[in-house]
């Protein structure tokens, strides 16, 4: 049986799906957002102590399966999301971007800045993407989507009621 | 401060920032507690400088010379293993100099060496080497009055590690009182014992840290602050309730609520949530709890959930999976907080999984509830500077008056009354004393 052969990525198309999925977190288009993921994917942003550990070996600031990525973006639609009514204002920068192809799929890292605003107050959150990407006949789809943040703890209000 | 006025018995504390009006069964704080330079130096003082304090846990520091530095009332500290296996706390300040000696976060670490003057200190704390020795007099007593300072007292209940900055407090099992227990029946959770795991939440509020206890034994937010997560239980197929709920006051400031209708428990009691594969699971530890501790026991451990608050800084919630919360308060607006994952050491893979992605999924900065308490302190922290200076009637107090007529007939206090939120306060008032410097406005009875 001969391997699937794939479309290259290339860094134009992981940009491009980076850039895109950007703007529709900034502009809080949050469906469109979760129409990125395959279903069954994943979103994991590990605390800022990470050493590496899986899904069961410790801590993390959002651990979500498919189902709860679900409840996580209806959640932030509602009103009663109290965290983020009214929204906080983002801003994100994505570059660095990096294509690690293997199997039927496809590695992206990439590094982000992301700016937010709210309460007149300002946060900057530093981080790097990892990001397991399907190749469909849709296009690329999230099949598990990390966000590693830089910092060493989450300075005073900077809380992640938004999608990091 | 004792008024008798024409409506009756109201007693304003010790300080004047507690109002409770037995006539008019209402219960007030005045706001300046959560804004006060003074009140922050004064609990500084007289709370943190003057009481045990949850350092951490023992799970943390597993190894001989394992260490972890963390800030505790202000001051940094170095919790460490020494190679004699003893957990002790030391200030992370050089006795040469006071330059913080050790600078990394963690590690494993047979000697610390500040790298101002290359004083080396073994992990027990001995001063082990200055370079140049041969310049002072009597080297043997100059070196050994030159350890690291450890802190005045240190004692552990149930692997939770606890320390205190005056040697003047009672026994630590004297002070946890009622509270140790609950500590234990969290420990008695799994027969091959309970771990802290690596992956602390570390995050910062801009709110006084007496608005997160308060939020945590405060039963009346739950249903409106997390609306979304109480509609997320419900699409599970678990519904919340609020019924037949109780908050208690544990003695020496420690309170908890016992929750029964807020969620499953991993282990204890079946939701749709946790999948059939956990239901036999479930069933089959219980049993298994039921023989190693005794049903009743088994069954005190296993049917309630619990939110714990150990004066002054330990929250403890035994809910749908367990989490240790500490909160350092770093001024009248902030506090830092951080909180740990506590699990059965011997659970197999996909139920730790599923502890984790549950427990996640409610508690810390980016779960679907935590944060909505945190807009909560938020919120509280930047509303009451409209009050501020407001002397007509009681505009610049806070009211937790809910459920004091049912507390002043003596019945039990529902987890939706404010009861454990009064008889923090009540401890609060009376740990603190009257506040040099403060600036409150009087409470003003009748109003």
């Amino acid at each position: 049986m001969s391997a699937p052969t794939l479309t290259p990525v290339t860094r134009a198309d992981a940009e491009d799906f980076l850039y895109a999925e950007a703007a529709l977190l900034d502009e809080w288009q949050l469906d469109s957002w979760l129409a990125l993921f395959e279903v069954g994917g994943t979103f994991e942003v590990p605390t800022t102590d990470y050493k590496g550990w899986d899904r069961t070996g410790g801590g993390f600031f959002v651990l979500d399966d498919w189902d709860l990525l679900n409840a996580r973006v209806k959640r932030l639609k509602s009103r009663k999301a109290h965290a983020e009514n009214p929204h906080s204002r983002t801003h994100r920068m994505v570059s660095n971007v990096r294509v690690e192809q293997a199997g039927d799929g496809v590695t992206v890292k990439a590094n982000f800045v992301i700016n937010r605003f709210r309460d007149l107050t300002h946060h900057t959150y530093v981080g790097r993407y990892v990001h397991d990407l399907a190749v469909t006949a849709e296009g690329l789809k999230f099949r598990h989507r990390r966000a590693y943040l830089e910092h060493e703890l989450l300075e005073h209000g900077a809380r992640l009621s938004f999608i990091l | 401060m004792t008024q008798t006025m024409a409506e009756g018995l109201v007693e304003t504390g010790h300080g004047g920032l507690i109002a409770q009006d037995w006539n008019a069964l209402t219960f007030r704080v005045n706001r300046e507690a959560y804004r006060s330079a003074e009140v922050f130096q004064a609990e500084r003082d007289r709370i943190w400088n003057n009481s045990w304090l949850y350092l951490g846990h023992e799970t943390e520091i597993p190894k001989n010379h394992d260490y972890k530095v963390r800030t505790l009332g202000g001051k940094p500290l170095i919790f460490v293993r020494g190679g004699d296996g003893v957990v002790r706390a030391f200030l992370n300040s050089c006795p040469h100099r006071g330059t913080v000696v050790c600078r990394d976060e963690a590690g494993n670490a047979r000697n610390f060496q500040c790298f101002y003057h290359a004083w080396t200190f073994n992990s027990s704390g001995k001063l082990s080497a200055l370079p140049g020795d041969d310049a002072y007099a009597e080297l043997d007593r100059f070196k050994g009055s030159m350890d690291l300072r450890p802190v005045a007292k240190l004692d552990i209940h149930e692997g939770f590690v606890f320390v205190s900055f005056s040697p003047d407090v009672p026994p630590l099992l004297e002070h946890l009182g009622d509270a140790a227990d609950v500590l234990s029946m969290a420990a008695e959770q799994s027969a091959t014992g309970m771990t802290t795991l690596p992956g602390i939440q570390r995050y910062g509020v801009k709110g006084n840290w007496k608005l997160a206890v308060e939020n945590a034994m405060d039963g009346y937010h739950f249903s409106p602050t997390h609306n979304t997560f109480v509609g997320y239980l419900r699409e599970t197929g678990f519904p919340v309730t609020d019924d037949d709920q109780y908050a208690y006051d544990l003695g020496n400031g420690h309170s908890m609520l016992v929750l029964t209708g807020h969620n499953g428990r991993l282990g204890m009691i079946w939701e749709p949530r946790f999948g059939e594969a956990e239901k036999e699971r479930t069933r089959l530890n219980r049993e298994a709890m039921a023989a190693r501790l005794g049903q009743e026991r088994a069954d005190t451990i296993g049917d309630a959930s619990r939110i714990l608050f150990v004066w002054p800084n330990l929250l403890f919630f035994d809910l749908e999976a367990l989490t240790i919360r500490q909160l350092e308060p770093v001024a009248p607006g902030r506090t830092d907080v951080r909180a740990w994952q506590y699990v059965p050491t011997d659970e197999d893979e996909d139920v730790r999984a599923m502890r984790l992605k549950t427990m996640t999924s409610f508690v810390g900065p980016g779960g679907l509830a935590t944060p909505d308490d945190i807009e909560a302190y938020e919120a509280v922290q930047r509303g009451i500077e409209a009050s501020k200076g407001d002397a007509r009637g009681f505009n610049d107090w806070s009211d937790m008056s809910r459920g004091m007529e049912r507390e002043a007939k003596g019945e039990k206090g529902r987890s939706i009354d404010e009861g454990a939120m009064r008889s923090f306060w009540r401890h609060w008032d009376q740990a603190l004393g009257a506040v040099p410097g403060l600036k409150a406005t009087t409470y003003e009875s009748g109003c």
